[in-house]
């Protein structure tokens, strides 16, 4: 019952408060409507904790089947897919819908006779540790859009805010992405998939200007593309096994069988686009003309993250066979190509997506390694990416509201004018690149378990080195001070402070409770196709060949960091001196004195190397690379 | 527990004296290789004892913490390793503090500083996968990552890792700053850059660089010694000989560009590493 | 102890930061040549450093101008505590056979404090090492900072 309860919490109320979010227009009343949807999506999601794992078959919902109603609000949201094909005049988008509808219609109306009686919603500790995710950062992020949105309509001066269409979208993403992660039955895990799809773009057009609907049309014949591949192995999936189960697909895996491999194949393809992976990565870099909250929501963790969860969850079922590999290898290469690219970019917001997309290749190839460890570092990878990037793209977006700008270079010295929100970005990168925090933890696990793959290990020590670089001179640039006398005190919207505080001490917290996550929630899930990967004792993970010891490091860089912010107070009464500039500075700050005693700007801009790293130099290889590597995928399950 | 706190305090204290020593032996036979004197042995430790009672001077108060963010992942590589700890993790730890130096260095906004910020950003990225990739290679040789198994090897790692030997010699002439490679800041004289990376740390903060430096040296010679763990002769032998090379090769070659370092020890340091590995991996 | 260990070092290691204001660079060759293998003054610990923030001892060669008394300045200013100044050759203590032009403003005194002052024209290498040699007695003596 209490099970009923918290998952129609979970699924059902982000669709319901999404209605009153569009109905009712009042600033006030549908602030309150996101702030206690979101609570109650956290509280509902943790309650689920004690319970799991459970299943549950779905029943009647007003005296429906829930089956049907799912069938039906398929066909209406491919419809509208097409619909917007037809409004945008994109042949592809046209195409793709048209023939998921046929796809759809053939499987419901031809091929499935009964409908399973059990077994729709499955929350197992990977579905579990999604649904928190989902829930919290995602709720988190709805928080701060509160006041983000206020400033950006009154900064786009709209005569008619378009705030209603906007929440509507957001909320109703959450609980699409809730029931896509518990859905066990594969035609409502499409459903959900479709309904991510459609909000994602509906997300990405909010500005309405004519980059933006370019982007959203690209976002949606790419994820469309998805869509498509997503259900021809439905169907091939249910030739083979007659049911559409995902849980019984998984344990009876049939790996030598050709259509089950091909239809697996093109699930994972699915997940590619979805993960906006090479060469799909242009939807979500042009995500970024969007609204910044729906870049964390899209980048953290909803949209890009579903691709890897299913792979994750598809990955005791292919274990062992060349499509694994195949996956592994293309997902070390994304991570590889993205990580490259990022440090060619000044684009703040570039950086970021690249980063995403780089760690979720990581997370692909943990999953297509598909070892013990490297599924542990998989799924503690999505969580920790998860709080850090939404963490980092609201930083962003709140750095980007004060500067009118999203340059790197632009944020130089940042830290004088809005120290606060400069100090938790910085915080945000040291917890991306830096141990004892939770990415780093699982980048270790990720080596050790590749480094049996000589390949493997070579291409992601290669992206990690990449990674450090372009991190930590964003950090840099960040406290690149002009030095302009006292610090003003930073004014922001408490939900702003909420929002930053809440997802910085989140990911701090996890990072400490890592061994606590890891025997809670991921050994129980390690159990039958794998055995399990770490001992977990006093805060230390260790196995036969390697040890990291969270705990004790963690008081360790505690102690450290307090030390080190002494030595700040400290420093504070030392005596202060300009750069050195050669002696001929003058006493306005990063000036000195060129010829005809003329006042000169010191500058110095990062390295960025777009000689070699830059796009034009890239992306066509990229995507060449990534295009083979994905036929031979295919191709290779034949 | 009492072994564990012996193992700390000797990482901790002796680290960063040997080192010190270290490179002052470094000075001394530069000296002579410039048919020089050359300072006292003790020299390193007159600096960073002079360093650290002058006036603290900053250009930004984060420069400070991270000074001292540098001196603690270093020291803590170091301890790590005495506890015989991950290798990967303390080459994690150890990226800690180089990451530190450089954001400590792009806190000023001095050109030189910049620059040299970059150009140490730059010597990462080339050495960090090569010490990751010798890392794993003892680890397919040993069968753990854990510095405990290379001690209780049976024979001197050297053998079945010799380009893997070189390999580290490339990260360890970038990590010492040894010329060709001493692009972001080197220890003798000045260079184009003024200091580059340090130009803007001053005072008791360049004696805690230099402090976390000598961690550093502790750190890659011991990291060189794990070739020949099973005898300490061998070991003290194949340590002179690769300092001796280091200093041989820093007094021998000019400085390069970071094209040239980036293009050249990513191609030399790969293509050994990978032969190296399929070798371990086929035998 | 850790004063007399600081005392001791400071004399053991003085870093020099040389700036030449506008020398015949007479005096400059005659700086660098400590530098060689035949005087080699690393032997006391001595560097030349090319940073302010690093050097303990500014060596001051040729004459101060108006264009660069303000660089002489801001050198000086950058230098951490505690400090002393050499001047050397004639021009730096005087302004020497430059004394007279439009746009001198003299010795190096003018500007900021000399501790020391080395004569000739140019001043010989053995006289700049002993320059620098009494420059460390005031380095020596300086207060320590309240707080290390
Ligand atoms: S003192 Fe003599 S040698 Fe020295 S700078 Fe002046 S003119 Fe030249």
């Amino acid at each position: 019952m209490m099970t009923n309860t918290l998952t129609s919490t979970l699924v059902l109320l982000p669709f319901l408060a999404a209605g009153c979010c569009y109905v009712l227009r009042s600033n006030r009343v549908r602030s309150l409507v996101v702030l206690v949807t979101g609570f109650l999506l956290i509280i509902s999601a943790v309650g689920l904790i004690p319970l799991t794992p459970f299943t549950l078959s779905a029943g009647n919902l007003l005296g429906v089947r829930v089956h049907d109603l799912v069938m039906v609000a398929d066909f209406l949201l491919l419809f509208l897919i097409l619909y917007f094909g037809f409004k945008h005049r994109s042949l592809v988008v046209k195409i793709l819908s048209l023939l998921q509808i046929l796809l759809v219609a053939y499987l419901e109306f031809f091929l499935i006779k009964e409908v399973p009686a059990t077994g729709t919603i499955y929350c197992d500790s990977l579905a579990l540790i999604m649904v928190l995710i989902v829930s919290v950062v995602g709720s988190i992020i709805c928080f701060q859009a509160i006041p983000y949105m206020r400033n950006h309509e009154a900064h786009l001066r709209l005569d008619k805010s378009r705030q209603h269409r906007f929440f509507l979208v957001m909320i109703l993403f959450l609980g699409a992405m809730n029931g896509l992660v518990l859905s066990n039955d594969l035609l409502f895990f499409y459903f959900f998939f479709e309904v991510t799809t459609l909000c994602s773009f509906l997300l990405i057009a909010h500005d309405h200007t004519a980059t933006a609907i370019q982007n959203a049309v690209r976002a949606l014949w790419m994820n469309s593309l998805g869509g498509a591949a997503f259900i021809v192995g439905l169907t091939g999936l249910y030739y083979q096994s007659g049911h559409l189960d995902l849980q019984l697909i998984i344990i009876n895996a049939s790996p030598g069988a050709r259509v089950f491999l091909l239809s697996l194949a093109l699930l994972c393809l699915a997940a590619f686009t979805k993960s906006a992976q090479f060469p799909f990565q242009s939807w979500l870099l042009g995500a970024m003309v969007a609204p910044t909250p729906v870049s964390a929501l899209l980048h953290s963790s909803t949209m890009v993250k579903v691709g890897v969860y299913l792979v994750l969850r598809l990955a005791p079922a292919i274990h062992g066979t060349f499509l694994s590999q195949c996956v592994a290898i293309f997902g070390a290469f994304t991570f590889l190509a993205a990580a490259a690219l990022a440090v060619g970019q000044s684009n703040g917001k570039k950086v970021l997506a690249y980063s995403t997309i780089s760690n979720l290749g990581l997370i692909f190839a943990c999953a297509g390694l598909n070892t013990p460890q490297s599924v542990t570092a998989g799924i503690l990878l999505i969580v920790f990416h998860a709080f850090i990037k939404a963490l980092l793209f609201l930083c962003v977006g709140t750095i980007e509201q004060h500067i009118a700008s999203r340059d790197i270079e632009d944020m130089r010295g940042v830290y004088a004018t809005m120290p606060l929100t400069a100090l938790i970005t910085v915080m945000g990168v040291i917890m991306m690149i830096m141990p004892p925090f939770g990415v780093l933890l699982s980048k270790w696990m990720a080596m050790e378990a590749a480094a049996r793959s000589f390949y493997l290990i070579l291409i992601i020590t290669l992206g990690s080195a990449l990674t450090v670089m372009y991190w930590a001179r964003w950090a840099g640039t960040l406290m690149s001070d002009p030095f302009a006398g006292r610090f003003k005190p930073e004014r922001q919207p408490l939900l702003t402070w909420g929002a930053l505080g809440a997802l910085s001490a989140g990911a701090a917290v996890l990072s400490l409770a890592a061994p606590w996550i890891y025997t809670r929630m991921i050994a129980p899930a390690m159990s039958g196709t794998y055995l399990l990967p770490y001992r977990a004792s006093g805060g230390i993970l260790e196995n036969a060949a390697g040890v990291f010891a969270v705990l004790p490091l963690s008081v360790v860089a505690a102690v450290g960091f307090i030390l080190s912010i002494w030595a700040v107070k400290r420093a504070a009464g030392a005596r202060i001196v300009a750069p050195y500039l050669s002696g001929i500075q003058v006493t306005e700050p990063g000036m000195f004195k060129g010829p005809m005693n003329r006042l000169v700007k010191a500058e110095a801009k990062n390295y960025y190397l777009s000689s070699i790293f830059g796009e034009h130099k890239l992306t066509a290889w990229v995507n060449l690379g990534a295009g083979v590597l994905l036929i031979l995928m295919l191709g290779g399950t034949l | 527990m009492i072994l564990t706190t012996v193992y700390v305090l000797t990482g901790f204290v002796i680290g960063p004296l040997l080192g010190g020593l270290i490179s002052g032996l470094d000075r001394i036979l530069t000296a002579r290789l410039q048919s020089r004197i050359g300072p006292p042995i003790l020299q390193p430790f007159y600096d960073a004892a002079k360093l650290l009672g002058k006036e603290k001077t900053v250009v930004n108060v984060w420069q400070a913490f991270c000074a001292f963010g540098y001196l603690a992942a270093t020291s803590m590589a170091v301890v790590l390793f005495f506890l015989r700890s991950d290798l990967l993790l303390i080459l994690f730890i150890q990226a800690v503090g180089a990451v530190f130096l450089v954001v400590g260095a792009l806190a000023s906004t001095s050109p030189f500083s910049q620059v040299g910020a970059h150009r140490e950003l730059l010597q990462i990225l080339s050495y960090e996968p090569l010490l990751v990739l010798v890392v794993v290679g003892i680890y397919l040789e040993t069968g753990s990552f854990k510095i405990g198994s290379v001690l209780t090897h049976p024979e001197p790692l050297l053998l079945k890792l010799p380009f893997l030997f070189v390999v580290l010699g490339y990260a360890l002439t970038i990590k010492l700053r040894k010329s060709p490679f001493d692009l972001s800041t080197s220890h003798h004289a000045h260079q184009e850059l003024v200091k580059g990376l340090l130009t803007d740390y001053s005072g008791p903060y360049l004696a805690l660089t230099e402090i976390g430096h000598w961690y550093e040296i502790m750190l890659l010679l011991g990291l060189c010694a794990l070739f020949w763990a099973t005898h300490w002769v061998g070991m003290t032998i194949l340590i002179v000989v690769t300092y001796f090379m280091e200093v041989l090769i820093d007094n021998v070659s000019a400085r390069m560009n970071w094209r040239w370092m980036l293009g050249y020890v990513w191609a030399m340091g790969l293509t050994l590493s990978l032969v190296n590995l399929i070798w371990l991996y086929t035998a | 102890m850790l004063k007399n260990l600081i005392q001791k070092s400071r004399i053991k290691s003085p870093w020099l930061l040389h700036y030449d204001c506008s020398s015949c660079n007479g005096c400059d060759i005659e700086v660098l040549a400590c530098l060689t293998p035949v005087y080699d003054i690393e032997r006391f610990g001595i560097i030349n450093v090319g940073n302010p923030k690093h050097a303990d001892i500014l060596l001051v060669t040729g004459t101060v101008n108006q264009r660069n008394k303000k660089v002489l300045v801001n050198l000086f200013d950058q230098m951490p505590h505690p400090k002393a100044v050499i001047a050397i050759g004639s021009c730096a203590l005087s302004g020497g056979i430059f004394r007279e032009a439009y746009n001198v403003v003299g010795g190096v005194d003018k500007v900021i404090p000399v501790d020391v002052y080395v004569p000739g024209c140019p001043a010989k290498p053995e006289a700049i090492i002993d320059g620098v040699v009494l420059g460390l007695e005031k380095l020596k003596t300086a207060s320590l900072p309240a707080r290390l």
